[in-house]
């Protein structure tokens, strides 16, 4: 136990300061720290599926409170917690008689209308079962009951290591669908550096498809000029253009392509700051506005107030240098406040309607469908990590 | 306009026949009101409906919020007292057992559809049990086709009440089709289809409360909420975020002609939230302090549109053109299989409306209740299986209809 906590701090330490970049290596993280949590917990005989769900909710909710901005470790939180879930289930369903298991099954389902009229005597029954379930392992002999409970973990483990090769090759999924996407002589627009959009146009060049690449600088941090220079050593033709220009360019672009922080579950999107600002403009040309992210970046929750609430506030250091400005900044002059304020938000919210399309590790998909991928990842109970886990506790 | 197209020339041609047989049956009510016009008939021989100009739904509605024009007394008395013959003479034309069970069950579910706190469909299901209970088949599939003739009977009888139609629907499929019935003999499964309809009053109010509980993050401190109509849901969930201690402000419509608008602000008032009452057409001039929606719906249909009190439409034209959210709650039972494609794609549900002062005889008045929002105008939808997009509903549908 000791050297899990000291992990899981280290991590809570890395979050908190930032130290990790991007939202696949949050994830990839996250899942490698929760399938070591797993490993060492030590598993009950009654109730295993309880200890384990417990035991990741209350890691999960230091590393949520850690940087809440980051939407991937909750995303990858909730998808273990479904996945003990599931492989629970599946181990009940081989030990239960196939009837009760059906009546189960049913709660891991996200409510739906055909279990409307069912849900009230399973919703008690349910508990029931599970705990029966629990007795009659508890009976049984102790030889069983190792095994049983090593199975579930190990099964576990191997779903969560399933998930972090996921994450790992999501890249490669999402760069296979580029051929359908990518035209002969197309013209492509894209802000800052995302990995995935990297890829995704390295694919299409490799697949002999000759297309220009307008890439917006993506001030402050200029990440364009990085992807432009990657992109020029693949003999891809590239301009780099200022993020104002893009305005001015859209109607001669084809496509415009772009990475994302997170997706909402109404199909918004947390994108670098500068998006909304394209979106708009593809909007008014009548360009299609692809998304490309992993199924990592898929988050259960609605955005309230994102561009306040889901948003960061970088050093301000970006924009201005510290030499050049420090007398404005100064506080002592006057009301002590300083007269300069320098904003440097890191998101912005792209609302649902001006995206066109998600092309995600399993497909494309329109903004309206995303909830079907989140009832697929997520179980429904997750939704909301901390009340639970403080509940529990 | 719906009329012209040629996939309806069939329907009207056949309920153009049935209003001719209609029309030697109601010659008393003539008097009372002219005959609808073929387009408007919603009747049908087996049960028809005491007077077909006022959609019993909106007429039960308006009870409830206790605020009736006397205009539509006068008109609901005619009603009755005229419905005495007209349901005589359809027993005279039909063999007498079959209708003799189709107004018990409607009787039954009059009856619960009297209590204001009950939902329609939840009086529609209590309905379709007493019809169990009061059977003497001995099989499922005899069960089954009595449960099938009334609730035709039911739907028939009320065709402006969409949540009837659903949730006959609905526990049709249940009793078809769900597994817990598989197993037992008949009599535990009759028992249980009616331990289940009794309990679906629970289920409709658990169904509020979750979706209170859902909308809650969406109501931010400060925001500026506009309501229309008296919604049992939207009035919970206000309820609950007032006792959540969330400060908001009410913005209420008038809600014309039954002014269902005035009880709501009145509700409000009692809970101490800040509300100021609209007229209807003041809704535009005040849509840029309003920060979202509230809608409750009467029925949500496939393509995820809804189907709700009159003037609806417009509001949330005006939202999104001023991109405000717009938020329905409904409960999920209120699904229904209909795709309408555009306003008057519908059977209209009529109503009378009190203008105060006389109207001239000339003058034609457009009496629908109802309008129909299609999902482009609306943001999110909150319901007892989570909160949705429009989308989600015909996948619901198609889910549990497949």
């Amino acid at each position: 136990m000791p050297d899990t906590q000291t992990l899981v701090n280290d991590f809570v330490n890395k979050l908190k300061k930032r130290k990790i970049e991007g939202s696949q290596a949050t994830a990839r993280h996250t899942a490698e720290l929760l399938r070591s949590v797993i490993s060492q917990q030590r598993i009950p005989y009654t109730n295993q599926a309880g200890a384990l769900i417990n035991a990741i909710k209350a890691v999960g909710e230091q590393l949520i409170a850690a940087n809440p901005v980051e939407l991937a470790v909750g995303n990858i939180i909730r998808r273990v917690l479904h996945i003990i879930r599931e492989e629970d289930l599946s181990l009940t369903t081989a030990a239960i008689a196939a009837a009760v298991a059906a009546a189960a099954r049913s709660t891991l389902r996200p409510p739906s209308l055909q279990t409307l009229l069912e849900d009230v005597p399973d919703a008690t029954a349910v508990p029931h079962t599970s705990s029966s379930g629990g007795d009659s392992e508890g009976r049984s002999k102790s030889a069983d009951k190792n095994s049983r409970s090593r199975k579930l973990k190990h099964d576990v483990i191997e779903a969560v290591n399933e998930l972090i090769q996921d994450i790992a090759t999501c890249h490669e999924h999402i760069a296979e669908q580029a051929v359908e996407h990518i035209h002969q002589n197309e013209v492509i627009l894209t802000l800052g550096r995302s990995r995935t959009v990297m890829e995704f146009l390295c694919a299409a060049k490799e697949k002999k498809r000759s297309f220009r690449v307008f890439v917006a600088e993506g001030a402050p941090r200029y990440q364009g000029h990085v992807l432009a220079k990657e992109l020029m050593a693949r003999d891809l033709q590239t301009t780099v253009i200022t993020d104002s220009a893009v305005f001015a360019m859209i109607s001669r672009v084809n496509m415009v392509i772009v990475g994302a922080h997170a997706i909402m579950a109404n199909g918004g999107v947390i994108a670098p700051v500068g998006l909304n600002m394209v979106a708009l403009a593809a909007q008014r040309h009548a360009v299609p506005f692809v998304v490309v992210a992993g199924s990592h970046k898929l988050c259960p929750l609605y955005p309230h107030n994102p561009e306040v609430l889901l948003n960061e506030l970088k050093s301000p250091s970006d924009l201005l240098d510290f030499g050049e400005f420090s007398d404005c900044l100064d506080i002592g002059c006057g009301t002590g406040e300083p007269l300069l304020h320098v904003v440097n938000p890191a998101f912005d919210y792209v609302p649902p309607n001006l995206v066109s399309l998600f092309i995600t590790d399993t497909g494309g998909h329109n903004p309206s469908y995303m909830y079907r991928l989140i009832a697929d990842y997520y179980s429904a109970d997750d939704l909301v990590i901390k009340r639970k886990s403080t509940a529990g506790n | 306009m719906w009329y012209r197209s040629p996939s309806f020339i069939l329907d009207n041609q056949a309920q153009e026949k049935l209003l001719l047989q209609q029309q030697q049956h109601q010659q008393n009510d003539d008097v009372l009101n002219p005959p609808p016009p073929p387009s408007m008939s919603e009747t049908s021989v087996l049960n028809p409906n005491p007077n077909p100009n006022i959609s019993a739904y909106y007429q039960t509605r308006a009870a409830h919020h206790a605020v009736v024009t006397s205009d539509w007394l006068a008109q609901a008395q005619a009603a009755v007292a005229g419905g005495v013959s007209g349901e005589v003479t359809a027993a005279e034309v039909e063999d007498g057992c079959e209708v003799e069970k189709g107004g018990s069950v409607i009787e039954e579910f009059n009856s619960w559809r009297k209590q204001p706190d009950l939902a329609e469909a939840v009086a529609a299901i209590r309905a379709l049990a007493s019809v169990i209970r009061s059977s003497n088949a001995t099989t499922m599939m005899e069960l089954e086709i009595e449960l099938k003739k009334a609730s035709d009977s039911l739907k028939s009888w009320d065709a402006t009440s969409i949540s009837l139609t659903a949730a006959c629907d609905l526990f049709m499929r249940y009793v078809t089709r769900t597994s817990a019935l598989e197993y037992e003999d008949f009599n535990s499964a009759r028992s249980r289809l009616i331990e289940r309809a009794e309990k679906f009053g629970e289920i409709s109010y658990k169904a509020r409360r979750i979706i209170s509980m859902l909308s809650q993050d969406f109501i931010f401190d400060g925001c500026t909420i506009l309501v229309h109509g008296f919604s049992r849901v939207v009035f919970e969930v206000l309820k609950t975020a007032a006792q959540n201690k969330k400060l908001f402000r009410v913005f209420c419509t008038e809600g014309r002609p039954d002014r269902t608008g005035l009880r709501f602000s009145n509700e409000m008032a009692k809970l101490d939230v800040p509300v100021k009452l609209l007229i209807d057409s003041a809704v535009a001039y005040s849509m840029d302090e309003v920060d979202m929606v509230f809608v409750g719906a009467d029925g949500v249909v496939e393509s995820g549109g809804i189907i709700n009190m009159m003037g609806t439409y417009q509001i949330a034209l005006v939202a999104h053109s001023l991109n405000k959210p717009v938020y329905v709650a409904a409960e999920s039972y209120k699904f229904a299989r209909l795709y309408p494609l555009d306003q008057k794609d519908m059977a209209p549900a009529l109503r009378p409306i009190d203008f105060g002062v006389p109207v001239p005889s000339k003058v034609e008045i457009e009496k629908s209740a109802r309008d129909y929002t299609p999902p482009q105008y609306l943001t999110l939808l909150f319901t007892d299986l989570g909160v949705l997009t429009p989308s989600v509903v015909s996948d619901e549908l198609i889910q549990l209809y497949l």
